[in-house]
């Protein structure tokens, strides 16, 4: 039979499903599966510290993508800007209800819901405390992780810029720079830390409150 | 007893698991891990079909009208490649193309074959499989760029004279790119995986 101690030891590879056994890194060296190359696990010095820099600064730039314009447009003296009110309003208006309601979940709360349970569970493991709020909103975090389309919005948001070129003046807004803020940041925390880290870092700090 | 141990990713918190054979908690999230991976297959399947079906209405219904002082023009997915083709937007028809018409096909296609591979038990390579899988669910959400360029073209060409609005094919669009996407979260990467659970056939 295997110990509990013995599993904690092994890793499966995302993407390719090989079972690999974990070796002590030294330094900056990364672990990469022997099969596909993907990155398996790296050491995370100051993990909880990091990710939560990364996550307020995140925060702060999704606030002010949601808040600001994002571009303004000039057809022939006509102008319009675009901003999240804006497409809220709009799709209601044309009474494009699920429409509507998938894109609020996927631009807006998807996104909001993660940031703001990844601010709170890190400053709960920072602190210590409440074992099963942190539990709860990382499994709500596996949950949503997936549906959060604010990269694919970007990409979108382009291309309807490419489209328009043509017939109208366009300018950037705030919250375009915002945007782009919020996908670097995005990238650097999904690159930088992985969910199965924060989950052993979670056995770390609640293992034996977890036992009680 | 078996002599070979089997084990498991969980599919939300990635710990390894003891694969028991049985219905069991993951033993750091405590997130049910089943034994009985015909309701995922099953549950695959359901919503693959609807996928399916919505991708038709996706196609031939108008996914944007635009009225030009009265006069309403219409144009589908494959419609409005094409005009970006002949205005000569070239990059831009691709990605419209490549998001819109064959990322979905090719995401039918994977989970089609990933389902008959496992109720065949196709002999094609293990870590292949699991590698399609993956980009399968890479890929999924891409799709969404076509609806979102829409709506954010409806909200800036909005004006007393010059509208453009979403077609009932964007609400179908949406409406597929999600059931795919829940399709793929509900196969069960041990599908691929496992010899015992050949006996499929047998449970139905």
């Amino acid at each position: 039979m295997i110990t509990e101690a013995e599993l904690n030891n092994l890793i499966i590879c995302k993407k390719c499903h090989t079972l690999h056994k974990r070796v002590p890194l030294r330094g900056k060296k990364k672990a990469l599966c022997s099969q596909c190359d993907v990155l398996l696990y790296q050491k995370h010095p100051n993990l909880i510290n990091k990710t939560l820099a990364l996550v307020i600064t995140a925060a702060i730039s999704l606030f002010l993508a949601f808040y600001f314009t994002i571009i303004s447009i000039n057809i022939q003296g006509l102008e319009k800007e675009l901003d999240f009110y804006a497409l809220f309003l709009v799709l209601l208006e044309h009474h494009q209800y699920v429409v509507g309601i998938i894109f609020i979940f996927l631009i807006f709360i998807f996104p909001l819901t993660i940031i703001g349970s990844m601010l709170i569970l890190l400053m709960l493991m920072k602190r210590k405390k409440n074992p099963y709020l942190v539990k709860r909103l990382l499994i709500l975090l596996a949950h949503i992780r997936p549906w959060s389309m604010v990269d694919i919005f970007f990409i979108s948001l382009l291309v309807a810029m490419v489209k328009l070129f043509d017939y109208a003046a366009i300018e950037l807004g705030v919250a375009f720079v915002a945007f782009v803020f919020t996908l670097i940041l995005d990238i650097i925390i999904t690159k930088n830390i992985s969910f199965d880290a924060l989950w052993r870092k979670y056995q770390e700090i609640y293992g034996r409150v977890d036992e009680e | 007893m078996k002599s070979k141990v089997h084990f498991t990713r969980c599919h939300i918190c990635e710990a390894v698991n003891y694969d028991n054979g049985e219905v069991h908690n993951c033993r750091r999230c405590h997130s049910p891990i089943h034994h009985d991976l015909t309701i995922s297959y099953h549950k695959t399947l359901a919503f693959l079909i609807t996928a399916i079906i919505l991708y038709v209405p996706a196609n031939l219904y108008p996914i944007l009208i635009s009225k030009q002082f009265g006069i309403t023009s219409e144009s589908t997915i494959m419609g409005g490649i094409m005009h970006l083709w002949e205005a000569g937007s070239y990059p831009i028809a691709l990605i419209i193309l490549v998001a819109s018409v064959f990322v979905p096909l090719l995401k039918f296609i994977f989970i089609i074959y990933l389902l008959l591979a496992t109720k065949y038990n196709l002999s094609s390579s293990r870590v292949d499989k699991h590698k399609l899988f993956y980009i399968t669910e890479a890929i999924g959400p891409w799709s969404m760029v076509d609806v979102f360029v829409v709506i954010i073209l409806s909200v800036l060409i909005h004006f007393s004279g010059i509208q453009v609005v979403p077609g009932a094919g964007a609400t179908a669009f949406a409406l597929m790119v999600f059931f795919t996407m829940i399709s793929a979260l509900s196969f069960d990467t041990r599908l691929i995986s496992e010899k015992k659970h050949t006996s499929l056939e047998g449970k139905h």
